[in-house]
């Protein structure tokens, strides 16, 4: 039984939450996940750690209401249990002192890419973050972020704050303008292919992190496999993060919408 | 100075010397030496389907304290091939980092169906070109000639239809009507040709009566097979060959070129002298031209590849002429 | 053993027993028949048990043939040792608790053995009728299951005695049948046990793998209940060498490690469009099914329901899968091995009631190439026919292409069941333990112990993939190696504080 401890609501559609769980706050590093079962009929779900307390024995996450299972999720309370939770898992992030690192976070993926921001400015480095979101209210974790960017760039679809435009713009303005060594990003399936399309033109080594459709997390079933650079890799084992311009994006995306049928089912029983 | 560069597997090479598909070829530090030496390209020994199943029988029939159920094995060929891939393409991307020159990787199968996964896998890894080592002995009573010959036809067209880096293929010269057959091959879109595959020879121990291994490395004059027929074929097809078999001196690499091949491979003179012999070669062949004030390869490429239209006739002609003057 | 033996064979009750019927009479009996469900009713329910089980009468009628041997080569067929005499003789005098607890001495899971089992390699290809008598063997496999259910659905499950506490802590790694035999072993000598599993239910592939009809989960939640009360303890959602590292476990006071984490990676075949949607392994599929309830409407976990359902594979994980398909309503729910029917490593009786079923059995076709609609899902199959050829070094017929003979089979969902590779997981956290090619953990076969001293192995992590019994008996025999390692070096450590203390 994991007891959530505290839940903070960004916005309409996203929620954070800080769940007891100490051992996997012990042994967790930036780049890990979890994958949590809320009650006896639920799915078990991957979410990636934001951040971890290993005194309070507490894990951060960040969901977002995308179907059935998140939203239940959401909508649990303050001193409400999850009935399994499962981690760390997944490979933790590789982080050197490597000069100028560019780090992109798209909507719901800004939370898992704090810990990784944390990180390389602890390693040394200098960081420049581009967060980007549909709109203002989708934009988190901002204040979290500047404490550990040299800049941070904000970029809105519709321009409701910082420049109105896609991840991409703010990423291009930063690589033309200063020598970047090295880039992560982290965001829905769409905003890493395309960022890393553009990261490839000028050469910059960048790193995706997938958001595979998962059932155990432990490298047992394969629901999440991947093709990186012609080989099939498990996004729980040899992931999430991958090399951003060997992964083979159009496959990851068409393969997100696996079960597109089943969830909109499951959905539309829900909203009865 | 003399330049030494010339075409083949599609790429512009530094230099008319490949190393061939061997063992050395399987080793990064052997292929560091080799492209130091001035490798036009180098062959990374050949994947061969036969090793794969080699493995696999030893697996079936080693013995184990711990026995596995039945299930455990009966697709365990897939992991073997997975795994002899996955070492392959791990190759084949240290080399690419390890080293300048060309890297060639090489195929070696039986089933059509494998030809074309391993084919796709070993582009996939960044392999510059790819050779298709077709070698069929033809020791099948049942197969007709006709059989054997798609059997290229059908693995050529397979593998061009999946792969985007050049291929060049490795035959025999096991053809009743060879010329024919390579000019057809010459057709299918090959970015070359090397002429010829080598096969081990059996031989026979009659102290023990046992078939055993002959000679694994090529004698010197093993090379004149595939000279005659590069200089038959060369200026018959567009596209170039490469010779191989035989070639333990940078003379012999000196007349292949003027036979019409565009490049030669070499691996026994190797095993025997070391990587070095390749800059030793390059050094040779390059004083040859300067003393003859060739500047590049395509001065004197096919200058002494037949050209007549009879070739048959004179080749028999040339036999008769060379006997009928000796007496014994 | 051989003593053990001898003394329960001359009980009293035993020799009596034997009286009571001539040997000459007892082989004349024929061998009973398991009842089964319907097919064509069964295959409405992911649930509902195929095999129904013996009734009394039937049990106690075929408990009759077995003929008491002075010399019982059945018990040199079973892995873990059951002593198989005792067991069915005290099913035939009416004692079916007593049977039960025969049971229980050696096997942890007699329940689920009784159902599993491929006792036609084991007990029963071993049992003097099939050596000697060239006759149908006792069904020892029927009456195992039936005095273990018998057992389960009365008021007293009986819980073996346990030694007292020796307070020294061992982990086992992996909740499957290896673990669960060994915790059984080492908690009747007194260890305190700790099974660690990285799912949130307990029983590995006993819950994830086998189906509901075959094995059902309340079946094996009885059985971990004895294991519980005997004092075992099962930790969820713990991934050891993650959650908690090798180092974090021996701080905490765990003195040895049995590493039982099985053969959960799944294996593909790396074809072209392997990866389009609706292609899974068996492992995702069986999971989906088994553990997350996927079948069920009220469980949030979907599985893909096809209406042309290919299984690729011949072995009993590829009879699940597609018997599992049938029922989730495939129109055609096939099997597509590459050798032959003969061929199929899978429990004849497995494949008998896929055909019974409508399983339909494409023999000698395998997979090239999958092709997928406009939307990445799979739609399209293409097969070649094979034909047998030489036989390979361990004698069974290769299968040869037959070239130019490829055709299309229309498919919705794919499962791909040709075996599953050792989970990496452990040996990746431990460098120092000394790891085949193929990802085994290397052991010594008498004692099951490892390059690390305090680290034993065995199930399907040691074998490769082996059957669920086979790992029950790596289970029992590691107890008895860590069992001796922790005797000498505690020894030795007692010896060592005692010389200090001098």
């Amino acid at each position: 039984m994991y007891k959530i401890v505290q839940k903070e609501q960004f916005s309409e559609k996203v929620v954070k939450l800080v769940v007891h769980a100490p051992r996997v706050a012990r042994s967790r590093k930036p780049g890990h996940f979890i994958i949590l079962r809320i009650d006896e009929h639920g799915e078990r779900i991957p979410l990636t750690i934001a951040e971890a307390d290993t005194l309070a024995g507490t894990i951060t996450l960040v969901v977002q209401k995308v179907g059935v299972s998140s939203t239940r999720l959401c909508n649990m309370s303050p001193g409400d249990t999850i009935l399994d939770l499962v981690g760390p898992l997944g490979k933790a992030t590789q982080i050197d002192k490597v000069g100028t690192v560019l780090a992109c976070g798209g909507g719901v993926g800004i939370a898992p890419l704090l810990p990784i921001v944390e990180g390389f400015k602890k390693a040394g480095n200098r960081v420049i973050t581009v967060l980007a979101a549909r709109n203002k209210d989708l934009i988190i974790l901002e204040e979290e972020i500047r404490q550990w960017s040299d800049e941070v760039i904000i970029m809105t679809d519709d321009g409701s704050y910082g420049e109105k435009g896609l991840v991409t713009t703010g990423a291009e303005k930063v690589i033309k303008r200063e020598n970047v060594d090295e880039c992560i990003a982290i965001g829905p399936a769409v905003m890493m292919k395309f960022t890393a399309l553009l990261t490839k033109k000028y050469q910059l080594p960048t790193q995706a992190s997938l958001n595979a459709i998962m059932v155990d997390g432990t490298g047992m079933c394969g629901a999440c496999r991947a093709n990186v650079g012609g080989q099939t890799k498990f996004t729980c084992i040899d992931g999430p993060e991958f090399d951003a311009h060997k992964i083979d994006f159009d496959e990851l995306i068409s393969r997100l919408g696996g079960y597109k049928e089943q969830e909109k089912e499951a959905w539309e029983k829900v909203v009865e | 100075m003399a330049n030494l560069k010339t075409q083949f597997f599609g790429l512009e090479l530094k230099s008319p010397v490949i190393a061939a598909s061997s063992s050395m070829t399987a080793d990064l530090n052997q292929i560091k030496k080799l492209a130091k030496a001035g490798a036009g390209a180098i062959v990374l020994k050949s994947i061969f389907e036969e090793e794969i199943d080699t493995q696999l029988q030893e697996e079936l029939t080693k013995s184990r304290d711990l026995e596995p159920d039945p299930e455990y094995l009966d697709y365990f060929d897939y992991i073997i091939k997975d795994e002899n891939l996955k070492d392959y393409t791990n190759l084949i991307k240290q080399a690419k980092e390890a080293v300048d020159v060309p890297i060639v990787a090489s195929v070696s199968c039986i089933s059509a169906s494998d030809w074309v996964l391993f084919a796709q896998k070993l582009a996939e890894a960044g392999a510059d070109a790819l050779e298709l080592n077709l070698f069929l002995l033809p020791a099948d009573v049942y197969k007709t000639s006709y059989h054997n010959e798609q059997f290229y036809f059908e693995t050529i067209k397979k593998v061009l239809e999946v792969v985007s880096i050049p291929v060049s293929i490795k035959i025999s010269h096991y053809f009743s009507n060879l010329g024919n057959v390579v000019k057809k091959l010459s057709e299918t879109g090959v970015a070359g040709i090397t002429l010829f595959n080598r096969f081990y020879s059996p031989d026979i121990d009659i102290r023990n009566e046992t078939v055993i291994g002959a000679d694994v490395l090529s004698h010197d004059n093993d090379y004149l097979l595939p000279l005659r027929w590069t200089g038959i074929l060369s200026s018959k097809i567009d596209c170039p060959l490469s010779a191989t078999t035989g070639i333990h001196a940078a003379e012999t690499v000196i007349k292949f070129l003027l036979a019409g091949a565009s490049a030669v491979q070499v691996a026994s003179v190797l095993y025997n002298g070391g990587a070095e012999m390749i800059s030793q070669f390059n050094e040779e062949i390059a004083e040859w031209m300067d003393e003859k004030a060739y500047t590049e390869i395509n001065d004197f490429k096919g200058k002494l590849a037949i050209s007549s239209k009879h070739v048959a006739v004179y080749e028999r002609a040339q036999f008769m002429k060379y006997f009928s003057a000796k007496r014994y | 053993m051989e003593e053990y033996l001898k003394i329960e064979r001359e009980k009293e009750w035993r020799a009596d027993l034997r009286k009571t019927i001539k040997n000459k009479e007892r082989i004349e009996l024929q061998r009973v028949k398991m009842p089964s469900l319907d097919p064509m009713e069964r295959i409405k329910y992911q649930d509902r048990e195929v095999n129904l089980g013996l009734d009394i009468q039937s049990a106690k009628a075929e408990a009759v043939r077995c003929m008491d041997c002075v010399n019982p080569t059945c018990i040199e067929g079973c892995p873990v040792s059951i002593n198989i005499p005792k067991f069915i003789k005290n099913i035939e005098r009416g004692e079916v608790l007593e049977a039960a607890k025969a049971l229980k001495e050696t096997s942890a899971l007699p329940a689920v053995c009784g159902r599993v089992c491929p006792q036609e390699k084991q007990c029963e290809a071993n049992c003097f009728y099939t050596l000697k008598l060239k006759k149908e063997p006792v069904a020892i496999g029927f009456l195992e299951r039936f005095a273990a259910d018998f057992e389960q659905n009365s008021d007293t499950i009986s819980v073996p005695e346990t030694a007292p506490g020796n307070n020294i802590k061992v982990a086992a790694i992996g909740s499957g049948p290896a673990s669960l035999s060994f915790a059984g072993d080492m908690v009747k000598l007194g260890y305190d046990v700790t099974v660690f599993e990285a799912l949130h239910e307990i029983g590995g592939v006993l819950k994830y793998g086998i189906p509901e009809f075959r094995l059902p989960n309340k079946v094996v939640d009885i059985e971990l209940e004895s294991l519980r009360k005997m004092g075992v303890k099962f930790e969820r959602n713990f991934i050891v060498g993650r959650t908690a590292s090798f180092n974090d476990l021996k701080e905490e006071g765990f003195q040895a490690f049995f590493v039982a984490s099985g053969a959960g990676l799944p294996r593909f075949m790396n074809l072209p469009g392997e990866n389009y949607n609706g292609i899974l392994s068996s492992n995702e599929y069986l999971t989906r099914v088994n553990l997350m309830h996927a079948a069920q409407d009220n469980y949030d976990t979907p599985v893909l329901k096809g209406k042309n359902v290919a299984v690729i594979g011949g072995g009993n994980t590829a009879m699940d899968s597609v018997r599992t398909a049938k029922r989730l309503g495939a129109e055609r729910a096939m099997i597509v091995y590459r050798r032959s029917r003969e061929e199929m490593p899978a429990r004849v009786e497995e494949v008998h009631h896929a055909e019974e079923e409508g399983i339909e059995f494409l023999n000698l076709n395998n997979p090239v190439e999958y092709f997928a609609d406009e939307n990445g899902r799979v739609n399209r199959m293409r097969v070649q026919k094979m034909e047998l050829g030489e036989p390979d070094a361990s004698g069974r017929r290769r299968p040869v292409v037959i070239e130019g003979s490829e055709y299309d089979i229309p498919v919705d969902v794919v499962v791909v069941a040709i075996g599953v590779s050792p989970n990496p997981l452990v040996p990746s956290e431990l460098p120092d333990l000394k790891v085949s090619r193929w990802g085994t953990i290397d052991v010594d076969p008498e004692t099951m112990q490892s390059s690390m001293p305090e680290l034993f192995a065995g199930g399907d992590i040691v074998r490769g993939g082996a059957t669920v019994i086979l790992a029950m008996g790596d289970g029992r025999k590691a107890a008895a190696g860590m069992h001796q390692y922790l005797l000498t070096a505690n020894k030795t450590n007692k010896e060592k504080i005692e010389a200090k203390a001098k």
